[in-house]
């Protein structure tokens, strides 16, 4: 299915591919004329034969989605043999082009991009060699360093998301880029291993494993490899999440049957409880600045969000609609929390204003839960059954440019990585 | 003393009748109770896994599916004596509402004849409760359901007088259903505390 996906949408060309936009957004976006690449080096033959098929699919494709969704870029359509000129940029209304050449070196692919403006100045020159496994990547970091050079901020191309895929036949913790691509296993346990979550420096991830045979808090490196178990001695050890300032993770403990909000330090050490109710209390999420934790209680009688300081005082709800709340996380601006919220007997994701109180839904087929949010706060990643069977898709925050990410077996439980690059 | 267990069985077999009827989902479970007493006292200790001629209880390979022997026991006996002694009614689950951890009626009748098993012809087993929940609820938060109704059953059985230190638990939410459909019927079967004999160390 994968395979299939990534040759429908890549052989489409940069025309084809739009990006919805609001009024607003359109009025700000430049427009950039992206011709595919030249085979060749700039002003010489070509060394050896390109295939330009896998440098469509593996480079040219991804670097033009993300410049279609980047939300401050929209493709200039040139027409087809036409030499890129300041007067052909004119006509079409685009304000750069974006020169490409690539060609192969040896075992290595060599990309260069020039972005030149109306004036013919060039904005941007970067080279970049890499095995074709990697073009995709290389497509992002340039696409990542032209948003750079328009906007002074970094996109979220680079971004990675996290979640729990069965489809190697146990749950297992897997990774892809932000488009999709590079579907990759992270863990090995051979049992069921779910939620992961990333740590600030995008390094690690913390997540749920079964390996013990009774569920335990691991730590594991975003490349593989050893996994550390933190230790809480108490059960559950669910929902773990690191802290964004410091060495804290926040988690589900349960001290018979009486799951609780509790920190630990990432060494096992310093346990603490914050939530000390005789109800259910699961779903800690740090907020941005790691002041306060959002999480899920049932101490009104139904599974409702609420918010404390992160020494546990201060608690307030903040979820007010739908008999099941769950799964809040906070948008990097700190001040607005998606959630999970029953509606209707289903679920959808609800974007909560925490300070004006407002919340609203964001509605989708099929029920659809544990959103998290992408580095820059524009995008919005999480599981839906509407196709049948759990899988990971990506929107923006009001529900615009869906897309399916995963296709193989069933997966959920996203999390995107904090950092952008 | 078997005579005593057989009226104890019996007992206990016209009181799930009595009430049993109320909750749906525990039907299929009382049929073993009422299988005559002369199967039950002629059958092994550990049984190789027994012919059933009831076509109600569960596929053997979801059962296999579902338990996870610890390593230090010899998986095929651990599952064929679960699973026999789960057809026999020796030890019945107890079945939940929606989002709830309470023990009713049902629940209630189901553990006490686990108990008196486990005192008895089951003492030399302990015992992992799994707690189970539907889908219809969220992911993290019915691990933590799961959890209390765990913990839940095992309150229970530790009051019925089984020793708390026979007895872990283990929360798999929504993880691991019983019934993979998406109707009343299967979740019903789906909230659950499921006792899984494991050999004594």
């Amino acid at each position: 299915m994968t395979i299939a996906f990534l040759v429908v949408t890549a052989t489409a060309t940069a025309q084809d591919i739009t990006s919805t936009m609001s009024a607003d957004q359109a009025a700000q976006v430049v427009r950039i004329a992206v011709p595919f690449p030249e085979l060749r080096p700039i002003g010489a033959a070509a060394t050896a034969p390109v295939n330009s098929e896998e440098v469509r699919q593996g480079f040219f494709g991804p670097l033009t989605r993300d410049i279609a969704y980047s939300g401050i870029m929209a493709i200039a359509p040139v027409p087809p043999s036409v030499p890129v000129t300041s007067e052909l940029l004119k006509s079409i209304q685009a304000q750069f082009h974006l020169q490409l050449n690539v060609w192969t070196e040896g075992q290595e692919y060599v990309v260069e991009a020039w972005l030149v403006d109306q004036s013919g100045a060039a904005q941007l020159k970067k080279r970049y060699r890499a095995p074709a496994t990697a073009l995709s990547r290389t497509a992002h970091m340039l696409a990542n360093e032209i948003v750079k050079t328009l906007n002074g901020r970094p996109s979220v191309f680079l971004s990675q998301i996290a979640y729990a895929s069965n489809r190697s036949g146990n749950w297992e913790i897997w990774l892809m880029d932000w488009d999709g691509a590079n579907q990759r296993k992270i863990t090995n346990h051979g049992v069921l291993s779910i939620l992961p979550s990333w740590s600030p420096d995008n390094e690690r991830m913390v997540y749920t494993s079964f390996a013990r045979g009774t569920s335990d808090m691991y730590i594991i490196s975003r490349r593989g490899g050893e996994r550390t178990r933190v230790n809480s001695r108490l059960s559950l050890n669910t929902s773990a999440t690191f802290s964004p300032v410091s060495n804290d993770i926040a988690f589900v403990g349960s001290v018979s049957g009486n799951p609780d909000i509790y920190l630990i330090k990432d060494d096992s050490s310093n346990v603490r409880r914050l939530t000390t109710t005789g109800s259910i209390e699961s779903t800690p999420e740090w907020s941005p600045t790691g002041r306060q934790i959002s999480f899920t209680s049932g101490r009104s009688g139904t599974p409702q969000i609420y918010v404390m300081d992160a020494e546990g005082t201060n608690v307030r709800r903040i979820s007010h609609d739908g008999t099941w709340n769950d799964d809040a996380t906070w948008a990097p601006d700190g001040e607005r929390v998606a959630y999970t919220s029953r509606v209707n007997g289903r679920f959808q994701i609800r974007i909560a204003n925490l300070i004006t109180g407002e919340s609203r839904i964001v509605a989708g087929e099929g029920s659809n839960e544990q959103p998290t949010w992408s580095p820059d706060g524009q995008w919005i990643a999480f599981q839906s059954n509407r196709n049948g069977r759990w899988q990971v898709y990506r929107m923006r925050t009001d529900g615009r440019d869906l897309l399916q990410l995963t296709f193989e077996g069933e997966n959920k439980g996203p999390d995107w990585s904090k950092k952008p690059e | 003393m078997k005579k005593m267990s057989k009226i104890a069985v019996a007992g206990l077999a016209a009181l799930a009748i009595l009430v049993l009827p109320a909750c749906k989902t525990n039907r299929k479970k009382i049929d073993p109770v009422v299988t005559p007493p002369v199967q039950e006292t002629t059958a092994p200790e550990v049984a190789a896994p027994p012919v059933s001629t009831d076509t109600e209880v569960q596929e053997p390979d979801d059962f296999v599916r579902e338990t996870t022997p610890p390593e230090d026991v010899r998986p095929t006996e651990i599952e064929a004596l679960n699973r026999w002694a789960q057809e026999r009614g020796h030890v019945r689950d107890a079945y939940f509402t929606y989002d709830e951890a309470t023990l009713d009626g049902a629940a209630q009748d189901a553990l006490q004849s686990s108990a008196t098993w486990l005192k008895g012809e089951g003492s030399g087993y302990n015992v992992l409760l799994e707690g189970h929940c539907d889908e219809r609820g969220t992911e993290q938060y019915n691990l933590a359901l799961g959890d209390r109704r765990a913990n839940t059953a095992k309150d229970y059985l530790v009051t019925l007088g089984i020793n708390s230190g026979r007895i872990r638990t283990v929360s798999y939410g929504e993880e691991r259903p019983f019934d993979e459909g998406h109707d009343d019927s299967a979740w019903a079967k789906n909230r659950r505390a499921h006792i899984v004999l494991v050999q004594a160390r």
